[in-house]
């Protein structure tokens, strides 16, 4: 017997467990990653062998074996976790419960309470991923535990389950219009109490510190970082002009590049106005930034942003590096609007004593580095020429030293800038950063490592910018005297394509990506991502960012002057009440519509009860003719022939003549003599 | 001493409310659910979701996950259609009890009730019971179709009994709601007295007024003088029993009443030859007897105090016979 034959002779409550577990085991399966490897390896197992006892018809286990793995469990999130409170232990804790649930249960009976478990288990995805696809997964896993639902209450026979689906479809099509207007409308409002502290350990793109190989991780990481669109949608700038500045990394060890300590002092910076000491020339780039959640403080901008950019309930400022930091690391999608001015100049304009500092190396590295910048010092023809002349021989060196730019430099030793210079002359953007702000410092030029995001790729069919962690880079600024911090992209010189090009350097595709390489067009595949990358942005956009400031942007559109969440309390209750007025009017015009023929008869009867003869509401028409002849004789003929005709056509078969015989009837009630009232004989 | 048992106050209340309640029904034997009369209230299944539902909002909030939103308002949504959806289950339904057949005391009657739906789509998961009986007798009602549930219903006494109320309920589709409705039925059901089991054999026949005034005959054997069949006997005369004794060991003789000896004598079944003294127990008795007489095809007539049945047999004496034991 084949396995569909033996599932469509299946029991009902075996194909109804196997069922519902198939359910369980696709709302837990992409949890599977994110927990203990034991709880993952016991719910698979636990799943497994359930489903194996409905498919050979084999009686539950014992109670008391399920109460010992359920202690075990227990102290097993113990162990792991050292609690059972908090975000972490609570989803092992539910895993392991709702999987040990199905071990107890007849499918039937107790699908509420999987149910229920169900639907905990379900949002605690939520936590790590709310993208489309998840979105999709688990629309898919509400319908099932719905449909599971549905099945279980209907007791009779051995329904079909598609039958149950359609239901539970319905419902949640029936459903969608309530989901509609309370996501729409329903007040946003901060978190109830604090949350735990552990916040998503997922990677994070950039951090604070860079070791060499650190940004090389991330050029294989395709996942968007942020997205931005201009206000005006056409404008393209070059790829010269997308530098988005991040942590800026001033202090080096020798092999480890730290940001500086920021001083979260608001008194200081509104006292110093601009710390940066950024003046800005021309017309600002004026734009929107959707920012992914990366567990950081930072805001990603395009160099280089004077003026703070306006996010509710966060404190935004300003670094002396000109970076804009929030008071709390971003944990949701952000969106923001920005002002960039391209055309800058910032930092101090004579030397000062902090500059010093930044021309600091560990002693005893990178040798010959140190070397190399003493010969050029000593170089006659760069004598004179100033910091400008020595970088652009450092970049000359690099164009033409036969360097090369690679994603896969290997593992660098002890001395990364001697290795890079003299030894392997090649790597990625981080290397030739560190390389070059080394040499600059040992010529004893102020120089500093800026990373963030460089470049971008703009959907064409909504106008919009994704920047992936992919386009993570890494650059210099070298301080110059009069001109203050000027931006050096050292990466430029030895791969051109690097920098100034949409062309990115591709990391070696997997083996599933090259088959749908040769199978699509690269165009083609361009063109699907596009579009898949567009619906991402709209759901990012309208669902997932859809915050409180939205909301009551939305309120101000539909003609709200000062909109708070009391008003959208006001319009939830509005609607509440639209939809009970539309249901209480269509129960009464459910309720006309009540047997045409019936309500003929009715106004008959009621006619004749005017006319002086009573008769109970159960009197078919043909008794009721009769009496009505006995009563007032041959005065009630026509009333009589009607009530005939009426009876005839009542039970005749469904066909069009009967449907416009009830129009005649109706028609030639409105025309009927009556009887005149009289006293009964 | 014996322990008090003092009643839930509150218990009594309700009783009361139900009595009440109950008995400003109409009794009708077809009832038509209409918004009127079709209740609806959240089951513990619906309150354990309504909390589900408040947990997953509030991890929405804490959490800020707008897809969390989402999904809490899709199944609020989705719960409420199932509101509606339950009670449109019973919405509109016709239900028709048939008239009730007579049984006899200690059998459970089955009342047959029809479910009519005029519906487009089927209505799903729809439960009879006899009110407060929790035994509950599930079907579908297939979409503008009938179905037909039958009601087991055991009356405590004999006599003429009005059906008792009748629930029906549904929780389909997601059991979150418990729709019912209560109606009671205006037909009677006749419950006879019960056989008595074992009784013994049917008394002996009296002789017929004016007969030839030989001595009574004794014993049921004496008094159902027989012989062989006969070509032009009556089947109503053959003796089943024996002839059926008669075919097993291999004669295939019929066996019929000798007509000539019953008819000198009349079968009266009266309280008073039972020889029983609790009154119920003898229209046990008597009701035996009524069957045996009956299943042997013999003419019977009956006395009871107040009443007097005539001699015959059928059908229709046998109805006629247990109606008046039943109502006595």
């Amino acid at each position: 017997m084949t396995v569909r034959q033996t599932l469509a002779t299946l029991p009902r409550d075996a194909r109804d467990s196997l069922f519902l577990l198939a359910v369980v085991a696709w709302v837990i399966a992409p949890l599977a990653s994110m927990l203990p490897l034991w709880t993952s390896t016991l719910a698979g197992t636990v799943l497994l062998y359930r489903g194996w006892l409905a498919w050979t018809a084999r009686p539950l286990p014992n109670p008391w074996l399920l109460r010992l793995l359920l202690v075990l469990t227990v102290l097993g999130v113990l162990l792991t976790h050292r609690t059972i409170v908090g975000r972490e232990p609570g989803l092992t804790l539910i895993v392991a419960l709702l999987t040990l649930k199905t071990l107890e249960t007849r499918a039937r009976r107790d699908a509420l309470v999987i149910f229920f478990l169900g639907f905990f288990t379900l949002l605690s995805n939520f936590f790590y991923s709310q993208a489309l696809p998840t979105a999709a997964a688990m629309l898919i896993a509400l319908l099932g535990l719905l449909t599971a639902l549905v099945n279980a209450h209907m007791p009779v026979g051995r329904p079909p389950l598609l039958q149950s689906l359609r239901t539970a479809a319905t419902l949640a099509l029936l459903g969608t219009p309530v989901m509609v207007a309370l996501f729409v409308f329903f007040p946003r409002m901060a978190p109830l109490w604090g949350m735990p502290s552990d916040t998503l350990s997922g990677r994070s793109g950039l951090s604070g510190s860079m070791k060499v190989g650190s940004i090389a991780e991330l050029a294989l990481d395709e996942r968007i970082a942020l997205r931005l669109r201009f206000d005006n949608p056409d404008f393209v700038p070059p790829q010269s002009m997308l530098y988005f500045r991040g942590p800026v990394l001033s202090s080096f060890d020798g092999n480890e590049w730290q940001a500086d300590p920021v001083r979260e002092n608001s008194a200081t910076t509104d006292r110093l106005g601009l710390p940066a000491q950024l003046t800005v020339q021309g017309e600002p780039l004026r734009y929107e930034v959707t920012l992914e959640a990366h567990q950081r403080p930072w805001l990603l901008l395009l160099e280089a942003t004077r003026d703070k950019p306006e996010i509710p309930g966060m404190f935004v400022f300003m670094t002396q590096d000109l970076q804009w930091l929030t008071s709390r690391p971003i944990t949701d999608l952000l969106r923001f609007r920005a002002e960039s001015y391209p055309q800058h100049r910032h930092g101090p304009q004579a030397d000062t004593p902090a500059l010093r500092a930044l021309t600091r190396l560990p002693r005893g590295s990178n040798p010959r580095t140190i070397d190399l910048a003493r010969q050029m010092q000593d170089d006659p023809a760069l004598a004179g020429g100033g910091t400008q002349a020595l970088v652009d021989a450092a970049l000359q060196r690099l164009r033409t030293g036969g360097y090369s730019y690679t994603l896969e430099p290997g593992v660098y030793g002890e001395h990364t800038a001697d290795e890079f210079w003299f030894d392997r002359k090649e790597g990625f953007c981080e290397h030739i950063a560190s390389s070059f702000v080394v040499l600059m410092r040992a010529l004893g030029v102020p120089a500093r490592i800026v990373t963030g995001y460089q470049g971008g790729e703009r959907n064409p069919l909504d106008g919009y910018w994704t920047v992936r962690q992919s386009d993570a880079h890494a650059w210099a600024e070298v301080w110059m005297a009069e001109r203050g911090w000027v931006r050096v992209d050292p990466t430029g010189s030895v791969a051109p394509g690097r920098v100034g090009q949409f062309q990115r350097l591709q990391a070696p595709r997997g083996a599933l990506a090259q088959a749908v390489g040769t199978m699509m067009s690269p165009g083609m595949a361009q063109r699907l991502r596009s579009a898949w990358e567009a619906a991402n942005n709209h759901w990012n956009q309208w669902v997932l960012n859809y915050t409180q400031s939205r909301q009551l942007d939305l309120l101000r559109a539909l003609g709200f002057s000062s909109p708070d969440w009391q008003d959208l309390a006001r319009i939830l209750a509005g609607l509440l009440v639209a939809a009970a007025a539309a249901g209480g009017a269509w129960t009464l015009w459910e309720r006309l519509q009540h047997d045409p023929w019936l309500r003929l008869l009715a106004r008959a009867r009621a006619r004749l009860a005017r006319a002086g003869l009573p008769c109970p509401d159960s009197t078919p028409p043909r008794t009721l003719a009769a009496q009505a002849r006995a009563h007032f004789g041959p005065d009630a003929e026509a009333a009589c022939a009607w009530l005939l005709r009426l009876e005839q056509w009542r039970y005749a078969p469904e066909s069009t003549t009967r449907r416009q015989s009830l129009a005649q009837l109706r028609r030639d009630l409105r025309r009927l003599r009556w009887p005149a009232p009289h006293p009964s004989p | 001493m014996p322990a008090l048992t003092i009643p839930h106050p509150l218990a009594a209340v309700r009783r009361r409310f139900e009595r009440w309640w109950q008995a400003r029904l109409p009794l009708t034997d077809t009832t038509v659910l209409t918004q009127r009369n079709v209740y609806i209230l959240p089951t513990g299944a619906g309150w354990m979701l309504a909390l589900t539902l408040l947990v997953l909002l509030v991890a929405s909030i804490n959490f800020q996950l707008n897809l969390g939103y989402l999904l809490t308002f899709l199944l609020a949504g989705s719960a409420a259609a199932g509101m509606h959806w339950c009670h449109a289950t019973l919405r509109g339904l016709t239900m028709h009890l048939k008239p009730p057949e007579p049984h006899f005391l200690g059998q459970a009657a089955t009342l047959e009730v029809q479910l009519a739906s005029e519906r487009r789509t089927p209505r799903h998961g729809v439960a009879l019971a006899v009110h407060g009986s929790g035994r509950w007798a599930w079907t579908d009602v297939p979409a503008q179709g009938t179905a037909t549930v039958q009601v087991a219903f055991t009356p405590p006494r004999r006599g003429l009994h009005r059906v008792p109320p009748l629930t029906a309920e549904t929780r389909y589709p997601l059991g979150t709601f418990r729709v019912w409705t209560i109606w009671r039925p205006a037909a009677e059901a006749l419950v006879y007295p019960a056989p008595e089991p074992g009784a013994p054999p049917l008394p002996p026949g009296e002789p017929r007024a004016g007969g030839t005034g030989s001595a009574p005959s004794h014993g049921l054997d004496e008094f159902e003088g027989v012989r062989a069949y006969r070509r032009g006997d009556p089947l109503q005369r053959v003796v089943w029993k024996k002839a059926a004794q008669a075919l097993a060991s291999g004669s295939d003789a019929l066996v019929s009443r000798d007509a000539q000896q019953s008819q000198r004598h009349e079968l009266w079944l009266d309280p008073a030859l039972t020889g029983l003294a609790d009154p119920e127990a003898r229209l046990s008795r008597l009701t035996a007897w009524v069957l045996q007489a009956d299943r042997l095809g013999l003419d019977y007539g009956l006395r009871l105090p107040g009443a007097e049945i005539a001699q015959g047999n059928g059908p229709a004496q046998r109805r006629r016979c247990l109606e008046a034991l039943a109502l006595c």
